[in-house]
């Protein structure tokens, strides 16, 4: 493995390895620290839950534990597709909390090294929230972005869900 | 103040347990002892209190701790021998001197030791002392035996009793009997004789809520009931294999199977009592704060109340322990503020001079019914109306519209105050939105009786417990959803033909009361999945006066169900109460009645 990535945390670690989850959604692939994933399952039954913003699926059980379901694609603006033998939820840890993200592909893990994560460029993924993205790495044959997803719902998101 | 090492660490969170919960005590002992001011029993018990966290404290050497206590313990014992009088003002000195030892001692636990000022109150303790203060007939020679040099030497020497030894013989009798170490004075390395009895210290209090103490015998029903779930667990992996090894025919299968089913019922709802009654407390941890509380406010307010507490044993679950203990103060001292009159007025009013606050908990099926009464002038219905249109909280037109019950939800409204000015106690608007908000959050209901001039009485439905609840499961249109079934008062079945529509607002004659309807799909933007059908179901929820029917497709059934929080982020969803998760792994959301029922009255008010 040649590559070479660094999360916003670990900035200043640049040398050190970092080991990424890569996962498909429309195209593109993304990374997001391995760290963070606590697991990954297949579609299960997931319950609506109304009056929720659109990019929220639902809930699910997950071995006793109800964790809410978001949709990445819904999120990202993307076109929706129905889910298929590929489709996977994530399930992370988002400030100390379990939430499931719909991908459309779960492909690897890889290892890259702090300093191969580039700046994202001023226009991403269409409809990708700027701030999420903590770099491009640059491989290669493949561009992969790295989400933070802690950042994916902005403290005025969070508000306005609050106070729904 | 000796750094504590961590030799004495032990010891010193004997002290720090022991000695909250006697001060927890005290405050009590307290207020009782301005009532029954010869009760020589409970004066004796406060001295002992007081005396005992004293010899603790020089022993581990907290020199502030031992002053003030000191001092309250030389007052207290002048009061013992009756050389002074109980008097209000005296009390007064003495509460706040078991203020300033409770400050120090959450000092201490903090393990952040300060130098405070309590030269301001020990110069308050201190005329109290001199033999000038007697309000008594001096005949009873006051020696002021309590010289401090003398008695926290001999503290420190750990015998506390023998501080005593000159007083009369009377109270020798009595003192022995406290600060003798219990069983936990093998803990305690050194000094075998110090106070703190660290066993005993263990024990629960209000204010250390991560440990529980449970009877060994309770703990032992566990272990069999566990014991009973591990065997039915082997059964039925033997029963399991049979099947799969094909040695056993359906029938066996479907008997055995059956059998297994039905014990297995049997022991987990066992468990699941004895666990629920281990959580439970009695609602005394939150009430024997109250009448130091009732007191003080009486004091400032220039009122006399008389605290009657009923039912302090009633068992409810911890969690729901934690929660009232705000909205009940808030109450309170509403009921103090607003509702009880100065005596003056009351004497003029012809009632009794001191008003009366009754504070009860009582356990009404699977619920907890906590009610604060007073019986002060009550609710000023039009005084109310009038101030919520003054400060912009409801249009005149709503205010005719009101009816008696819906005016006395005014007072919940945030923002909403009777007063002119904002006071310490009361005025801002706020304790009776946080009474709503808590009690809500408990999945409670507030019901309100009033009578102008008779009193008021606010009565709290609670949940026993916040973790498993009786629900009705119902289906909206293929989605499953469950209602708390304490909150359904009656399901119907009728043909859709028979709804009015008043305004937009969809209604059902329901015998004598025209009753709203909420379409569930409508609310929860179900997809429509079946051919509309002429009849459906409505689940009537709501409180006595307050009531709405939800419009369901179909009735489940009703189940038992373990209620699992939606996390943070879905915290707040409207109409969402929770979710939990059903016989077949899927999850099912609990509708939130009180949520609806609160904002279907809005939405139709306008």
């Amino acid at each position: 493995m040649t590559s070479a990535l660094v999360p916003v945390k670990t900035d200043e670690s640049n040398g050190d390895l970092i080991q990424l989850v890569s996962f498909n959604l429309d195209q593109e692939e993304y990374g997001v620290d391995v760290l963070k994933v606590r697991e990954i399952i297949r579609m299960p039954v997931v319950t609506r839950v109304p009056n929720t913003p659109h990019y929220v699926e639902g809930v699910i059980n997950l071995r006793g534990k109800v964790i809410p379901i978001i949709s990445m694609r819904k999120r990202f603006g993307l076109m929706e597709v129905d889910s298929d033998k590929q489709t996977r939820i994530m399930v992370m840890d988002v400030e100390g909390e379990l939430m499931g993200f719909i991908v459309d592909a779960v492909s690897e893990v890889i290892r890259i090294s702090g300093s191969e994560i580039q700046p994202s460029p001023a226009v991403v993924a269409s409809g990708l929230d700027q701030e999420c993205i903590a770099g491009v790495i640059n491989q290669a044959e493949r561009l992969l972005v790295l989400l933070d997803l802690e950042k994916m719902f902005s403290s005025e998101e969070r508000n306005l869900f609050g106070s729904l | 103040m000796p750094p504590i090492d961590c030799e004495d660490q032990e010891l010193l969170e004997g002290f720090l347990t022991e000695t909250t919960e006697l001060l927890e005590k005290l405050d009590d002992d307290l207020v009782a002892l301005e009532k029954f001011t010869d009760d020589a029993d409970l004066l004796n018990r406060i001295f002992r209190s007081i005396h005992t966290v004293k010899g603790a404290s020089s022993f581990l050497g907290f020199d502030l701790l031992v002053k003030v206590t000191h001092k309250t313990e030389d007052v207290l014992n002048r009061l013992r021998k009756g050389e002074l009088l109980v008097t209000p003002e005296i009390m007064d000195v003495i509460l706040e001197a078991t203020d300033l030892v409770k400050v120090l001692v959450s000092d201490i636990k903090a393990g952040d030791i300060q130098e405070r000022e309590i030269d301001g109150t020990i110069s308050k303790l201190l005329p109290l002392l001199s033999e000038a203060a007697a309000n008594l007939n001096p005949t009873v020679l006051g020696v002021n035996q309590s010289n401090p040099e003398q008695s926290s030497q001999e503290t420190e020497k750990t015998e506390p009793i023998t501080s005593d030894a000159s007083n009369a013989a009377a109270v020798e009798q009595e003192i022995p009997s406290v600060p003798v170490q219990k069983t936990g004075g093998e803990m305690v390395p050194k000094k075998a004789a110090t106070p703190p009895k660290a066993a005993e210290g263990k024990s629960d209090d209000l204010s250390d809520n991560t440990t529980v103490r449970v009877d060994v015998k309770r703990l032992d029903d566990l272990m069999n009931q566990v014991g009973e779930l591990v065997l039915e667990r082997n059964r039925m992996i033997q029963i399991n294999q049979n099947l799969q090894q094909g040695m056993e025919n359906k029938l066996d299968f479907n008997e055995e199977f059956g059998k297994l089913t039905k014990r297995m019922n049997f022991v987990t709802s066992e468990l699941q009592m004895q666990v629920l009654k281990m959580r439970m407390l009695p609602v005394e941890k939150v009430f024997k704060k109250f009448p130091r509380i009732v007191r003080s406010m009486a004091r400032d307010l220039g009122k006399e109340v008389n605290l009657v507490i009923l039912g302090e044993e009633t068992e409810l679950d911890r969690s729901v322990v934690d929660e009232i203990g705000d909205p009940l103060i808030h109450l309170i001292r509403n009921a103090m503020d607003h509702g009880l009159e100065t005596p003056e007025v009351r004497v003029e009013a012809g009632k009794p001079r001191s008003g009366t606050l009754i504070l009860a908990a009582v356990h009404e099926g699977n619920q907890i019914i906590i009610s604060i009464k007073d019986d002060g002038n009550g609710i000023d219905t039009e005084r109310v109306g009038r101030k919520a249109v003054e400060k912009g909280l409801i249009t005149e037109d709503q205010l005719a519209a009101m009816s008696q019950r819906e005016m006395f939800d005014l007072i919940f409204l945030p923002g909403f105050s009777t007063k002119e000015k904002a006071t310490d106690l009361s005025g801002r608007g706020v304790g009776m939105d946080v009474v709503k908000t808590n009690i809500k959050k408990l999945n409670g209901l507030i019901d309100i009786k009033s009578e102008k001039g008779q009193g008021s009485e606010f009565i709290l439905r609670l949940p026993l417990t916040l973790a498993i609840i009786q629900s009705l499961l119902v289906e909206v249109e293929g989605e499953v959803y469950s209602i708390p079934l304490s909150s359904v008062l009656e399901t119907l079945r009728v043909d859709q033909r028979q709804f009015h529509v008043i305004g937009n607002q969809e209604v059902l004659k329901l015998r004598d009361i025209v009753l709203p309807l909420v379409r569930l799909e409508t609310i929860f933007k179900v997809q429509r999945k079946y051919e509309p059908d002429d009849f459906c179901y409505v689940v009537v929820v709501g409180s006595a006066d307050k009531r709405m029917g939800l419009v369901v497709t179909r009735l489940v059934g009703q189940q038992e169900v373990a209620i699992k929080s939606l996390g943070n982020y879905l915290a707040n969803v409207p109409g969402i109460a929770g979710s939990t998760i059903l016989g077949d792994g899927r999850v099912a959301l609990i509708v939130d009645p009180v949520g609806l029922v609160d904002g279907g009255e809005g939405s139709s008010g306008r």
